[in-house]
């Protein structure tokens, strides 16, 4: 290979390296996609259930009125009770789902005052009275039955003493909520949320929520758009699985990247690569990152603990300081945290060796970002306790948590986070602005940038959900956050960190790189985009919602198999060192987690996540274990994976040679990957698969109360977690830590000799061609010269 | 109760091999980035190019335990597919792993995945035998046992024994130092062709990991690889 080095002083971009085809499709399918979003967006806000201004009884006395279930709908968040149960599905696993189980109490209710369940005449009237949509559009009045009126009372009662008990029996902290006010409030939301589940839409023979939850009481059972949608986007699946493979088989080494020798590669030595000052910056966010990971396992071995034994943590009463609804929160919100710091530490690493120089200064702007970071999260992370605890009693305050799974951190800290996003961005752009000027949009300083802009601009989407909304609504736009955010974005910008990792360290060429991300981008986009509905089954939205998500999440497993089988080929490459390198390839353990994650998004994304993708599977699965499982394997598999990888990537360069623990790394990476195996295996699926089959068999409600979860069958599998996330947290998280460490520790000590960041080139990689010249690839020239 | 553990044992051995063979699925896609349009054959012991070249094995490379072979540079050059095949001038060359699948760093993760699993199978068997005692169950839970067990056994076994053919950075920090001629060896050493043997026409990789057998395998196994090749001299 000839190496050509554009002049730096050049004016001319560089052009594009792949056919302007890519970019066209790219464009059409996010055209797409997002229009059918839009339509979405509109169909959600004309198709929602309606929050009624007043509930009425048949005689004239009023329930409740709207305002009382919006500010129901707050206590139920600010308590972080979404964290405990469920609302239409979604939360957590431990509590009961609480629409479903209003229903089934007020349904058990009307059936005793009507005169009891063994008549056939009564379960009829009472499936009649749930169903009957009595809602009045003129004078948005809902007239409820008499005994829907007695059976609300009832509920206020039992929702009183449920939340009010001085004990820690239900893994809440004592006397959560004793206000009779908010009781009331609470109930009517819990109230409205049933109402939608059972009354039939106007015009149609299904609920709001195409009939979830299960509950023969008011005649729910699986509408026809269920099973039929679950048909064909399995059907959807196999043929378009069949036809992805069969085109690729055909054709797929011609897309180009294939039978290419591997070129002959020189590593260099962590120690011969210096770094600028903000690559040394990032030391103290991998620091953070490695606390931030071992305090989410702990937090997430107490909230295990509640489903094993609820009552006692090992004879310590946990759930006065650290209530269950506590302990998730931070677990789910440090999942996010931590993986997030990573990525932000890893781009502010690659960008100088991207952009081949570092702006004066970048450093200070890398530290300010750092304290921003942990201003947020430990900042958030107190306010939600404070919140759980009750401190922050008044309504919608700014400080107040906002209590969406996912999305629980006030709103204060939720536009600090998004700021500090888009700060982040700003400090890339300024790093690679130099780079970004001498190259075409199209390729991959580009992506590398506009990937990462998309990041703050997802995550910005978030600001829309308010927790005074309709719910319906508010939790559209919440999983703008979960899935577009979260799968969509932050794997796109994961693709696009690892295809120019494997470009700088000469696994592939640019070109390849840039095919296999777009081809990314492509069949992600296609169905991920559109995919994002198959959250929202059952919370409320018309049933295109479901149609359309199911249809095209279904699509998404194609890319997911495909691309999963290609990834993990590709992911793979890392750990092929077959070249003759005269010095030793330095990435074993990071190129190793690439490998894992290339297996986790198979198995945990791919496989139990479409375990539970097809709506008449999550009509009985969604909020049970299996859930869980999708999540954990997915999440730490995938995501975590991938931000250990990247953070030992980057910590390699950190730590002096001499200092680097390749022990630890690879004890770390062993205990992480079995530890997450164990505990899908061996707990998550089994226990998923059994209350799935309780809830079939035995209705929804059954299998979500907190007898049926702690019983000693499921308790047996709960324990039998226990050494597998004792190997995930001892071998996996502590070790990782320690590296982490080392990292600020020997960083520290490093001198970088540079005094103008703007003069020094980095050079990764040498590559001695076969004439004996050297060539510097440097991030910049390797990149330019993988065009020729 | 019973049928059920010994039903999740079963499932987790089938899904344990069931991800071994796709593992080793993408292993070979893996291989394929590398030599698509190359055809290996086995009789000879050599590839054809996509323009019919033939590439001869040309050194044995026991540190990355692979097999290298090489075309003849002077067709090479003058190819005019070259600038999509190589950059290199001395011919365009391909690498075979020694070693069958398991053999490698990424092999031996997805090994280390099936241990685990079977793991689960035999801790769940092995609970369940604690909690049932009657005859009928026994009959059920014994033979499931044993089975998980034994795989577990040979899994496990066979992970152990398996290095991963990874370089290890700590030998091979210093070596530069010592021996200039290793830093490149493929210029200064040329071609290798000590203990050549052609490959067994078996195929390479079969699942399981007790079909190895250590002898009739062509290029030396990994397992006697171990066990001198501290003493041997590479050239």
């Amino acid at each position: 290979m000839t190496a050509v080095r554009e002049r730096p002083g050049g004016t001319g971009r560089r052009p594009l390296l792949v056919s302007k085809a890519w970019i066209q499709a790219v464009a059409l399918v996010m055209l797409f996609g997002f229009a059918v979003m839009g339509l979405l967006a509109y169909r959600t806000y004309t198709a929602e259930p309606p929050i009624p201004d007043r509930v009425v009884s048949a005689d004239g006395r009023v329930l409740y009125t709207g305002a009382e279930v919006s500010r129901g709908q707050q206590v139920f968040l600010h308590n972080g009770l979404m964290e405990y149960g469920s609302i239409f599905g979604h939360g957590a696993y431990l509590g009961p789902d609480f629409t479903d189980d209003y229903l089934h109490r007020a349904a058990e209710s009307v059936t005793r005052q009507l005169g009891g369940g063994g008549s056939d005449t009564v379960a009829q009237r009472v499936i009649q009275d749930f169903r009957e949509n009595r809602y009045d559009e003129a004078t948005r009045t809902l007239t409820v039955t008499p005994e829907q009126a007695v059976a609300f009372d009832e509920n206020v009662a039992y929702y009183g003493q449920f939340f009010g008990a001085d004990d820690t029996s239900k893994g809440l902290r004592p006397k959560a909520i004793t206000d009779p006010a908010e009781i009331r409030q609470l109930t009517a939301f819990f109230s409205w949320s049933a109402w939608a589940a059972s009354t039939e839409r106007p015009g149609k023979d299904y609920s709001y929520t195409n009939n979830w939850p299960p509950e023969p009481l008011v005649g729910n059972k699986p509408t026809a758009n269920v099973v039929v949608w679950s048909v064909l986007s399995l059907i959807a699946l196999l043929a378009g699985i069949g036809a992805l493979f069969a085109v690729f088989g055909r054709w797929g080494d011609r897309l180009g990247w294939r039978g290419r020798q591997a070129d002959t590669l020189s590593f260099r030595s962590p120690d011969a690569v210096t770094l600028t000052p903000a690559q040394r910056a990032t030391a103290w966010f991998f620091l953070v990152v490695g606390l931030l990971f071992l305090v989410q396992t702990l937090l997430g071995a107490a909230s295990e603990h509640y489903r094993a034994d609820v009552t006692s943590f090992f004879g310590i009463d946990l759930a006065r300081l650290l209530p269950y609804n506590l302990v998730r929160t931070w677990h789910l919100q440090l999942a996010l945290f931590w993986v997030s710091a990573a990525f932000l530490a890893a781009g502010i690493f690659l960008a100088p060796i991207i952009a081949g120089r570092e702006p004066k200064r970048q450093n200070v702007l890398a530290y300010v970002l750092l304290g921003a970071v942990a201003l947020v999260v430990f900042g958030s992370l107190i306010g939600e306790g404070l919140s759980i605890h009750g401190v922050f009693s008044s309504p919608g305050s700014f400080f107040q948590s906002q209590g969406f799974e996912y999305l629980d951190l006030a709103r204060a800290w939720q536009v600090l986070l998004t700021l500090g996003l888009f700060i982040w961005a700003a400090i890339l752009f300024r790093g690679l602005r130099v780079r970004l000027a001498r190259d075409h949009m199209g390729n991959m300083p580009w992506l590398f940038f506009l990937a990462a802009l998309a990041i703050p601009a997802f995550y910005a989407v978030g600001l829309l959900v308010d927790s005074g909304d309709n719910f319906t609504h508010a939790d559209f736009w919440r999983f703008w956050v979960v899935h577009l955010w979260v799968e969509d974005f932050l794997e796109l910008f994961t693709t696009v960190m690892v295809a120019y990792i494997f470009v700088m360290l000469g696994v592939i060429r640019e070109r390849v790189a840039l095919t296999v991300i777009y081809l990314d981008v492509l069949l992600y986009s296609a169905g991920g985009v559109i995919g994002t509905m198959h959250h929202l089954y059952f919370s409320g939205e018309p049933a295109e919602h479901m149609a359309l998500g199911a249809f095209f999440s279904a699509a998404e497993v194609i890319p997911l198999t495909f691309l999963t089988v290609e990834a993990w080929s590709f992911l793979q490459l890392g750990s092929r060192q077959e070249g003759k390198s005269a010095t030793p390839f330095p990435h074993r353990w990071a190129v190793m987690f690439l490998v894992a994650v290339g297996f986790w998004n198979f198995v945990g994304a791919g496989i139990f996540g479409f375990l539970i993708n097809l709506p008449v599977v999550s009509y009985y699965e969604i909020g049970t274990a299996l859930t869980a499982n999708h999540g954990h394997a997915a999440m730490m598999g995938v995501y975590g994976m991938l931000a250990m990888g990247l953070a030992l990537f980057c910590l390699r360069y950190l730590i002096p040679e001499q200092h680097w623990p390749e022990r630890l790394a690879k004890i770390s990476f062993w205990s992480a990957n079995l530890g997450l195996l164990w505990m899908c295996f061996a707990t998550l699926l089994p226990v998923g698969i059994l209350q799935l089959y309780k809830s079939v068999d035995s209705g929804y409600h059954a299998a979500r109360t907190l007898e049926y979860v702690t019983n000693p069958t499921n308790s047996v599998f709960e324990w039998l977690r226990l050494p597998g996330d004792v190997v995930f947290i001892v071998g996996g998280a502590l070790p990782f830590l320690w590296i982490c460490y080392l990292g600020v520790r020997h960083s520290l000590r490093r001198r970088t000799t540079l005094d103008e960041p703007e003069d020094m080139l980095f050079t990764d990689i040498t590559v001695p061609s076969e004439d004996g010249r050297q060539r510097e690839a440097s991030g910049a020239s390797s990149t330019t010269s993988a065009g020729d | 109760m019973v049928l059920l553990v010994a039903g999740y044992a079963g499932l987790m051995v089938a899904v344990a091999a069931g991800l071994e063979w796709l593992a080793r699925h993408a292993a070979v896609r893996s291989d394929r980035y590398r030599t698509a349009g190359f055809t290996y054959q086995p009789d000879h012991d050599l590839w054809v190019c996509p323009r019919d070249e033939t590439l001869w094995p040309h050194e044995v490379d026991r540190e990355r335990r692979v097999v290298r072979y090489r075309a003849r540079p002077t067709v090479c050059n003058a190819c005019p597919a070259k600038p999509d095949c190589t950059s290199s001038h001395t011919g365009r060359e391909i690498v075979r792993p020694i070693d069958r699948w398991p053999h490698s760093e990424a092999g031996r993760f997805h090994r280390g995945v099936s241990v685990t699993l079977a793991a689960v199978a035999a801790a769940f068997v092995g609970a369940a035998l604690a909690a049932f005692h009657r005859p009928v169950e026994l009959a059920v839970l014994v033979p499931a046992g044993a089975l998980t067990g034994w795989l577990l056994w040979r899994w496990a076994r066979d992970f152990w024994r398996t290095p991963s053919g990874f370089p290890d950075v700590s030998t091979v920090r210093h070596r530069g130092t010592e021996d200039p001629a290793a830093e490149n060896p493929g210029r200064s050493a040329g071609p290798v062709l000590v203990d050549l043997v052609p490959p067994s026409r078996r195929r390479t990789g079969t699942a399981w990991g007790f079909d190895r057998q250590p002898t009739a395998r062509g290029y030396r196994s990994t397992r006697e690889a171990g066990t001198d090749d501290g003493e041997e001299d590479p050239t």
